[in-house]
């Protein structure tokens, strides 16, 4: 080692303190990224590999039905590469204590090999075309079957045409469009002890669920670089007379909708929140060492003159925020890898993925530690390059005094002559040496601002939660029938023993167009005088059902690109019987944080179905204490094909959260981390600097409290308005955060609540109260003579 | 001793601006250097002395006037040039040692060993400064002496072929700088360095081969002494 960098290596020891704080910083914001991108990687490559093992359709097409052969035709449309028939619904099942699931029925054609979205086994057996013995074999997701205890052999009972069908678990397999399997939208967190997925042979399926020799849906693969829309518009003229019910591509394939959310949100992510942390670390270095720069000024100068060159100083400067960012990128890529197990674990847990998803990708380490070099060289570089304006003679002589002046409060006298004297010096060294100021203040302003977003998600979250599952929705269950039934058949429900309150529902899954824009939406009939569904406003107001026409949801409008008044086409798109077609008037918008859907009264939503007094399910108030009673009663019911808990419901939702609220955690432990290390490096500098000056105070017979007095006002300036600044910054910061990850699928609105604000303050008050004691220690153990007397 | 000319200094002026006034260090001064030669320059403080030792050492630029080593004009060199000046023909030994804090008395030495291609060892350069004992102390556990010596050492290290000294003994108890006196003057005899040393201090003009005075910027006299008095016999 050479005699620079022997200086600084001890340089590093003897300030061990700061070159911790910051290669922690540096280390935080590195294992976010590389944990991110790392799973990113993953993620990303399981899915690729995911998607082509089992040939993952390109288009779907869903029909009420259609006769198996069609497919031919299909296949025959030019731009598809293939084409493939079968059936897929939804159906009641009832477990063994009588408690309702929903199921998702697929069928598969055999031979399973040339198939489109095909079947990954994850344990037990492949079904059997014509088991032995008869019956019909299934293969069931294995969330499903974990949360159902199903093993081997045990057997599923559907409920399909009113009959029940028993079927046989011969393993729990998987598929490239159940990667996240829930119900619809709505349902947001999958639920697998109310909904799973039953793979099923194609034979069977038509047998078990009475549709022999006919299909439902369609799955395309596509020669590449052809026109999609193209394409689906052919095939749904084919498809025309057997009822279209919708048609989409990959992308809006739910599970590969929320898959590449969280994909796009991990890359966001990855982009955005290691680099607050390198730059602030990139900020943090630039000041260590331009401080160094500038009180070393005369070591420079000796240097210079026994001929060391600007290049080679440089570079021995420079070589701390070097040091730094390798020290960081090292633990960084340690830690990185820690989180990226947990991350794995997470996603593991979430996705219903086959292969471990964990593993190490090297880019993200390398891409990583060149992030942290390339910003730690820049901000070393751009803190030394002023060296090659010292020169070696003038670094001998005393530096020239500072020039003074009147500050700017003096010229208002009325205030200025207010202040003690004290109070005036503080005030005259704060603007004197805004600089300084300002670096420990922007520290303040970034750890109050990263306070905000850290605990911001928590109160967005609950916000929706609570506007959501207790403002919005005051049933205690939703139940719907396998078909819609006469209104009279709620009295059914409402006689039984603990049910308060019934209300009728009509939900009809409609097409609505206006303009040549259309988008697919459940409208939900309910009567004018409902109670236990508040709805809530374009303006944030309650609203009602509106007598007449529809009362759109806010994300419905845009996406149409309609306002209250205009006149939109409502096409049914009922799996049972004709569509119907007719065209009404927005009434007014309403806004839902979670799930979406448009309102209209109960008899017009008949009128739409050609219906009168027809409802498909039914809104419940229950006796306090009878919910467990009632739910068992209404399992008795035949023709009841789900009953929805709220209580359920959120509970499942906050048993999610889990995962959230570490994360905040650790969001918190990085504010924190993040904050005390600028304010505890900005305030060693600012002492650094002042020795001399708070010694000469103590030598004219200052005390040290008072000493300690006049640091404490500067300090108390400092914060507060790091505190007034550092709030407006996090909420703009967690806007931003939020309009980054945001998607098609559900909106989190940016609440921030008052006790997050006061917290945030009080943490940025904290942070800077440590600083000061660690300053008043400092002028404690200041030696007057050697503080005066050493150049540095 | 032959009067070969190493570096001629010609009408060289230097002014400064500090903070709000102008100083003038140096008013059209010209001097010739002999190679070998072990010259004093004498005067009070801010008679220009050090500025004129800074400009012979590559350390500052005039503002007017010509400086030239070697038969090489360095007044308006470049940075780099006058980096590769220093670096190759100066040493200099400051009044405050100026050593740098964090580095051993051997460190300090290698620092400016590792700049030249054949410097002398350093281990033993710090001996002939009788320090072989305290070469592996910091600045902070020496003395202002045995800093001193650590900061000829430094100095003498990269056989420099101008050794500049500023106020040597300006630091330092009678005894000590006697002690310095004389490794400059065994550096000048032995290894043929030029050495020259600026300081308020007369009796220390003994020593040398020839004697500049200076007041207010000027050379007012220069005076050669054809018998060096040997660095222990000067009293002051």
């Amino acid at each position: 080692m050479n005699a620079l960098n022997k200086k600084l290596w001890r340089t590093i020891l003897k300030t061990r303190g700061q070159f911790l704080a910051v290669v922690v910083v540096v280390m935080l914001g590195l294992s976010v990224y590389i944990s991110m991108v790392n799973s990113y990687y993953n993620l990303e490559y399981t899915q690729r590999v995911y998607y082509q093992d089992n040939n993952f359709a390109d288009y779907y097409f869903h029909v009420v039905t259609a006769p198996q052969e069609i497919i031919k035709q299909i296949e025959a449309v030019p731009g598809v590469a293939m084409a493939a028939g079968r059936i897929q619904k939804d159906v009641p099942v009832i477990k063994e204590n009588n408690q309702r699931a929903t199921a998702r029925v697929t069928s598969y054609p055999l031979p399973l090999e040339d198939g489109i979205n095909l079947v990954q086994l994850s344990s037990g057996r492949l079904f059997e075309k014509y088991p032995q013995g008869g019956g019909s074999e299934i293969l069931v997701d294995p969330a499903y079957a974990g949360a159902n205890n199903l093993a081997y052999n045990d057997t599923v009972t559907i409920v399909s045409g009113g009959r029940q069908a028993p079927l046989t678990v011969v393993g729990t397999a998987s598929g490239p469009e159940f990667i996240y399997p829930i119900e619809d939208i709505s349902s947001m967190i999958p639920d697998p002890t109310t909904f799973g997925i039953i793979m099923i042979p194609h034979n069977q399926a038509q047998q078990v669920l009475d549709m022999p020799g006919q299909i439902n849906q369609v799955l395309l693969k596509l020669v590449p670089g052809t026109d999609e829309e193209k394409v689906a518009r052919e095939v749904k003229a084919i498809l025309e007379p057997y009822g279209n019910l919708a048609d989409y591509g990959r992308e809006k394939q739910l599970s590969h909708a929320i898959l590449q959310g969280e994909l796009d949100q991990l890359q966001t992510t990855s982009r955005s929140l290691p680099l607050i942390f390198l730059l602030v670390a990139a900020f943090i270095q630039f000041i260590i060492v331009s401080r160094m720069v500038k009180a070393q000024r005369l070591q420079i100068g000796v240097m210079k003159a026994l001929g060391y060159d600007n290049r080679q100083i440089i570079l021995h400067y420079t070589g701390y925020a070097i040091s730094v960012a390798i020290t960081g990128a090292f633990l960084g890529s340690l830690l990185g890898l820690l989180f990226a197990s947990y991350f794995s674990q997470t996603y593991a847990y979430y996705f219903n993925l086959p292969d471990t998803i964990s593993g190490i990708d090297f880019r993200a380490i390398l891409y990583g530690t060149l992030l942290s070099l390339g910003i730690g060289s820049i901000a070393g570089y751009t803190a030394t390059r002023s060296v090659t304006g010292i020169n070696p003679a003038e670094s001998m002589r005393p530096e020239a005094p500072r020039s003074t002046g009147r500050i700017f409060l003096e010229s208002w006298p009325w205030l200025w002559h207010r202040l003690d004297a004290s109070w005036r010096m503080g005030l005259r060294t704060i603007t004197r040496n805004w600089i300084r100021f300002g670096v420990t203040m922007l520290g303040v302003v970034l750890a109050v601002g990263l306070l905000v977003v850290s605990l911001f998600f928590n109160d967005s979250i609950d916000y929706m939660l609570f506007r959501h599952y207790e403002q919005e929705q005051k049933y205690d269950f939703l139940v719907r029938f396998a078909a819609p039934v006469r209104e009279s058949k709620l009295l059914d429900i409402s006689r039984l023993d603990g049910v308060l309150k019934v209300e009728p529902v009509l939900e009809i899954p409609v097409k609505m167009s206006h303009l040549g824009r259309s988008e697919d939406v459940l409208l939900l009939g309910l009567p004018r005088e409902v109670t236990m569904k508040n709805l809530v406003g374009e303006d944030g107001y309650p609203t009602a059902i509106p007598e007449e026409g529809i009362l759109l949801d806010q994300k419905t409008a845009d996406k149409l690109g309609v306002r209250t008044g205009d006149r939109i086409t409502v096409e049914t798109r009922m799996s049972l019987g004709p569509t119907h077609t007719s065209t009404l008037m927005v009434a007014g918008i309403n806004q839902q944080l979670i799930s979406s859907g448009s309102f209209i009264e109960i008899s017009g939503a008949n009128r739409v179905l050609q219906e009168n007094g027809v409802v498909s399910g039914a809104m419940l108030k229950v006796e306090p204490g009878k919910h467990h009673l009632v739910e068992a009663e209404m399992n008795e019911i035949t023709g009841i094909a789900s009953i929805l808990s709220r209580q359920k419901e959120l509970t499942n939702f906050m048993q999610n959260l889990d995962a959230m609220i570490y994360f905040t955690a650790v969001m918190i432990g990085f504010a924190g981390v993040l904050g005390f290390a600028i304010v505890y490096n900005a305030s060693i500098i600012s002492f650094t600097e002042r020795k001399r000056d708070l010694a000469a105070l103590r030598v004219i017979g200052y005390t040290t409290r008072e000493v300690s007095g006049l640091l404490f006002k500067e300090n108390a300036v400092q914060s507060l308005l790091g505190v007034l600044l550092g709030l407006p910054l996090g909420y703009a910061m967690a806007r931003a955060y939020i309009s980054a990850i945001s998607s098609d699928l559900f909106t989190i609105p940016v609440v921030v609540y008052p006790q997050t604000y006061l917290f945030s303050a009080l943490g940025g008050l904290i942070f800077i109260m440590a600083a000061h004691l660690f300053a008043v220690r400092g002028i404690k153990k200041l030696d007057l003579v050697e503080a005066l007397k050493n150049k540095d | 001793m032959d009067k070969n000319v190493l570096m001629k200094i010609d009408q060289v002026t230097k002014t400064y601006i500090m903070g709000e006034v102008t100083v003038e260090a140096l008013r059209e001064t010209s001097l010739d250097i002999f190679e070998g030669e072990l010259l004093v320059i004498l005067g009070p403080s801010g008679s220009g002395k050090s500025t004129l030792l800074n400009i012979i050492g590559g350390m500052d630029l005039p503002t007017s006037g010509r400086l030239v080593y070697n038969g090489e004009d360095l007044s308006k060199a470049a940075d780099t040039r006058l980096t590769r000046f220093r670096r190759s023909e100066i040493g200099f030994v400051f009044q405050f040692y100026n050593l740098i804090p964090d580095l051993t008395a051997r460190e300090n030495v290698e620092l400016a060993a590792n700049l030249v291609d054949n410097p002398l060892p350093a281990a033993e350069v710090l001996k002939d400064v009788g320090l072989e004992e305290r070469m592996e102390h910091f600045p902070s556990q020496l003395s202002g002496g045995e800093q001193q010596r650590v900061a000829i050492a430094r100095a003498a290290v990269k056989n420099p072929r101008l050794l500049l000294c500023d106020e040597p003994t300006g630091a330092l108890d009678h005894k000590t700088g006697k002690l310095i006196l004389g490794l400059l003057a065994k550096i000048n005899q032995e290894r043929g360095s030029t050495v020259i040393i600026v300081t308020h201090n007369t009796a220390i003009g003994a020593m040398a081969n020839r004697v500049t005075r200076m007041r207010s910027g000027k050379i007012v006299e220069l005076t050669e002494n054809p018998t060096p008095a040997s660095p222990e016999r000067i009293e002051w």
